[in-house]
């Protein structure tokens, strides 16, 4: 038995040991690292002073150019979407983590159903994307802890990164050109055969909408302006998608800017990748008549 | 709860706790030991746990039956008992996995010749690991019958056989004698075994997590979306295909292996290397071997004895049927048929060119790896087992035939890269690579260690292992390819 119990602690020695090691190791690529993924959360959370930020998803990382932004508003922007379907979880914990270095004074947010209903492709698993950053702020732990990942993330540094090393060793899968301030333009035209509308059957989540009932207490605690967008669709559905976040937003007096069905986009191929993200000539016009739209508010 | 979960690892912490205290009471021992295999069993498929103690109260007392009636020479009878458990077992196997399968296939051949049958399938659940422990059941009477091992007097001790939790799932399917040599045995605490066992489990646990759940992203991609993929993508998924087949059985085999070593139990071991074969005989010699070892002592070899008046051409008919027999123990489906009929015909050549029986001496080079002649031979067989994979991956025989010409007749189109998916799966296949060659062909040498680390040489295996399966593994997949036969 003594034997065993000093194999144990030397095995346990060992691996706090290799796992601190190699963790800080990964956290330094993590900060170098050029990838899309990477590169966004680290710049988000670690660099940005900029006024207005973009959140959302690859809706958002594709459809705003901070750029057109910058020169329709005279403000300083960056688009801090990311690609992978994220939803709320995501959100709140990445702009709880941002508020503990500053305030952004606007915060334009690209509204998606996975943000109000349980969509299963996109659940609090989503969160796990911050885990190189648990324990800055503690609401960003607690999203951790609602994916269930947050001990392991405590108890091994290395299962923070996990499945990201390739990524990190070389930053150039995905990579962002910084230059974009978080545009990524997406180059091609839609295919149009079999194009459908995207339709969300699924039940609407009280812990999603909670959460983001907190996103909006929050921003306007630190006096931040909210503005919820919709980007257009090549096709849209029959279905009114977004009667509840109207609902919620005109319950906290905020603004909803729904280009869902812009007629200037609808159909219209030649902007679009593919029949949810605009194309690089798609994003140029919607970011123009967006900024447009925003100066004269 | 799998083997790789963290519901397992609590559940086998207190079993293991447990299970050493009572460690000098053999007796109390066992009867723990049955009764977390119930507990595990029944946290599986609750349903099906009281057919499980059904089968083996039947099986027990067919094989009690036999032992008796062979002490009192009754020859006829013993016979008549080991035919009847034969019934039973493939009776069990054929209501709840062939049933609807042979329904739907005879009234679809009737509809073609005009006869419309009103016929449906009835709504049959499998119970999960039924393949695996209908084998375990069946192998026992046959061995009473066959003089191998006395008729275990004890129901509990034959239940722990049948039942025993880190098996029961998905094998390895362990034969009666030694198993049951063990239970009479009394088993305590060995710091050892303890030791080698969670290396096993921690071994096959980054085969699982690290390599075949990382390659399933890949593969999974293409052949879920083929009419989307170009050929040269489908050949490439293809090709990895067989290899996180390995990954993943091989790796759950050894989990199982371990978590039985940790209990004081050595069972069977389920693969050897099997892409350093040669030909598709000695592949199947090293691949999921407690099966082959099963079906060629239960099936091969009675029909061989049976059919040797026709000489060559009734060994290859032997091979055919078990071959059949190897496909369609995967599953109710035409594409496991089919998959069997095409390693069975794989077997002819070597038939008649003699080879069949003759085990191939390795030649190998100055370095001490095999000649080229070799491993071209090698390189060969995977290639022979990857097509075999277009029949075991599909869902139907026209998926299968679709995938094919999609496959041969789209030419164009570029390879579909997801690269970091790719690199993850690729370091940690060099490290299986790696450990492969080494046991295969340098068994004796072992990686370099500076001194001063050498004497911690299996702690620090240990801790680089759980560092790789943090770094490298997928945590959210606890499907295993052979949990659905």
């Amino acid at each position: 038995m003594k034997k065993l119990l000093i194999h144990i602690a030397i095995i346990v020695a060992l691996f706090f040991l290799f796992d601190r090691a190699l963790g800080y190791g990964l956290k330094f690529l993590y900060n170098k690292s050029n990838a899309t993924d990477e590169y966004k959360i680290s710049y988000s959370i670690e660099t940005t002073r900029d006024s207005i930020l973009f959140f959302g998803s690859s809706r958002c990382l594709h459809h705003y150019i901070p750029s057109i932004f910058e020169k329709e508003l005279g403000k300083s922007c960056y688009n801090v979407g990311n690609w992978g379907i994220k939803n709320i979880y995501y959100h709140y914990g990445l702009l709880s983590n941002i508020l503990t270095r500053y305030t952004p004074k606007t915060i334009i947010f690209e509204i998606h159903p996975s943000e109000w209903l349980q969509v299963p492709f996109s659940g609090k698993e989503r969160a796990n994307s911050l885990a190189p950053y648990c324990g800055i702020s503690d609401e960003c732990d607690e999203m951790l802890k609602l994916s269930g990942n947050y001990w392991k993330y405590q108890l091994s540094m290395t299962y923070r990164f996990t499945g990201s090393l390739p990524n990190l060793l070389t930053g150039k899968f995905g990579s962002m050109d910084r230059s974009l301030k978080g545009w990524k333009p997406l180059d091609g035209v839609l295919d149009t055969t079999g194009v459908k509308a995207e339709e969300y059957p699924f039940p609407v989540d009280q812990e999603r909408i909670q959460l983001l009932e907190r996103f909006i207490k929050d921003c306007q605690k630190h006096d931040i302006r909210l503005i919820f967008v919709e980007s257009p669709m090549y096709v849209c559905s029959k279905e009114d998608v977004f009667k509840f976040p109207r609902e919620l937003i005109q319950k906290h007096h905020l603004l909803f800017l729904d280009h869902y069905r812009d007629s200037d986009f609808v159909r219209h191929a030649e902007y679009f990748y593919d029949f949810g993200h605009l194309n690089r000539e798609g994003a140029r016009r919607f970011s123009e008549k967006l900024s447009k739209e925003l100066r004269n508010i | 709860m799998v083997v790789n979960s963290l519901a397992f690892l609590w559940f086998f912490l207190v079993v293991l706790v447990v299970y050493y205290l009572l460690a000098p009471k053999k007796v109390l021992q066992n009867f723990f030991l049955l009764a977390c295999s119930y507990w595990f069993y029944a946290q599986v498929d609750l349903k099906m746990t009281g057919l499980l103690a059904l089968l083996t109260l039947i099986f027990w007392g067919i094989g009690h039956g036999i032992g008796i009636a062979i002490e009192q020479e009754k020859e006829q009878l013993a016979s008549r008992l080991t035919t009847l458990s034969v019934v039973i077992g493939i009776g069990a196997l054929f209501y709840f996995k062939y049933l609807n399968f042979f329904i739907g296939s005879f009234v679809a051949a009737a509809d073609l010749i005009g006869l419309h049958l009103s016929w449906t399938a009835s709504h049959i659940i499998v119970p999960i690991g039924l393949s695996f422990f209908t084998f375990k059941l069946m192998s026992y009477p046959l061995d009473i019958y066959h003089g191998k091992i006395n008729h275990e007097r004890n129901i509990f001790n034959f239940a722990n056989f049948i039942a025993f939790f880190p098996t029961i799932l998905s094998g390895p399917i362990d034969r009666p004698k030694p198993f049951l040599k063990q239970l009479a045995q009394t088993r305590l605490f060995n710091p050892d075994n303890l030791m080698t066992g969670f290396r096993r489990v921690l071994w096959g646990m980054f085969m699982k997590m690290c390599i075949a759940d990382r390659l399933d992203l890949y593969i999974s991609a293409v052949w879920n979306n083929f009419e989307h993929h170009s050929a040269v993508s489908i050949l490439f998924a293809s090709l990895l295909y067989p290899f996180q087949m390995y990954a993943d059985f091989s790796g759950y085999s050894e989990m199982a292996i371990g978590v039985s070593l940790m209990l004081g139990f050595k069972v069977a071991e389920n693969f050897k290397r099997p892409f350093f074969s040669s030909n598709i005989s000695e592949y199947w010699r090293r691949w999921h071997m407690s099966l082959t070892s099963w079906l060629t002592d239960y099936v091969f070899m009675p029909l061989n004895i049976k059919l040797r008046d026709w000489g060559t051409n009734g060994t290859i008919a032997a091979i055919m049927l078990n071959m059949l027999f190897v496909g369609l123990w995967h599953g109710a489906n035409w594409t496991f048929f089919f998959f069997g009929l095409y390693h069975g015909l794989l077997f002819v050549p070597l038939m008649l060119n003699g080879q069949f029986f003759k085990k191939a001496k390795v030649k190998v080079n100055s370095y001490g790896f095999p000649i080229f002649n070799i491993t071209t031979k090698m390189i060969g067989t995977y290639l022979l087992v990857t097509f075999g994979q277009f029949l075991f991956h599909a869902n139907s025989m026209t998926d299968a035939i679709h995938i094919l010409e999609h496959t041969f007749t789209n030419l164009e189109g570029p390879l579909f890269i997801d690269m970091s998916t790719l690199i993850n799966a690729a370091i940690c296949s060099i490290a299986l690579i790696y450990v492969d060659i080494q046991e295969e062909w340098f068994p004796h040498k072992k990686l370099y260690l500076p001194k001063f680390a050498e004497t911690w040489r299996c702690e620090l295996t240990i801790a680089i292992e759980i560092i790789a399966i943090l770094l490298f593994g997928i945590f959210d997949n606890n499907q295993f390819i052979y949990f659905q036969f």
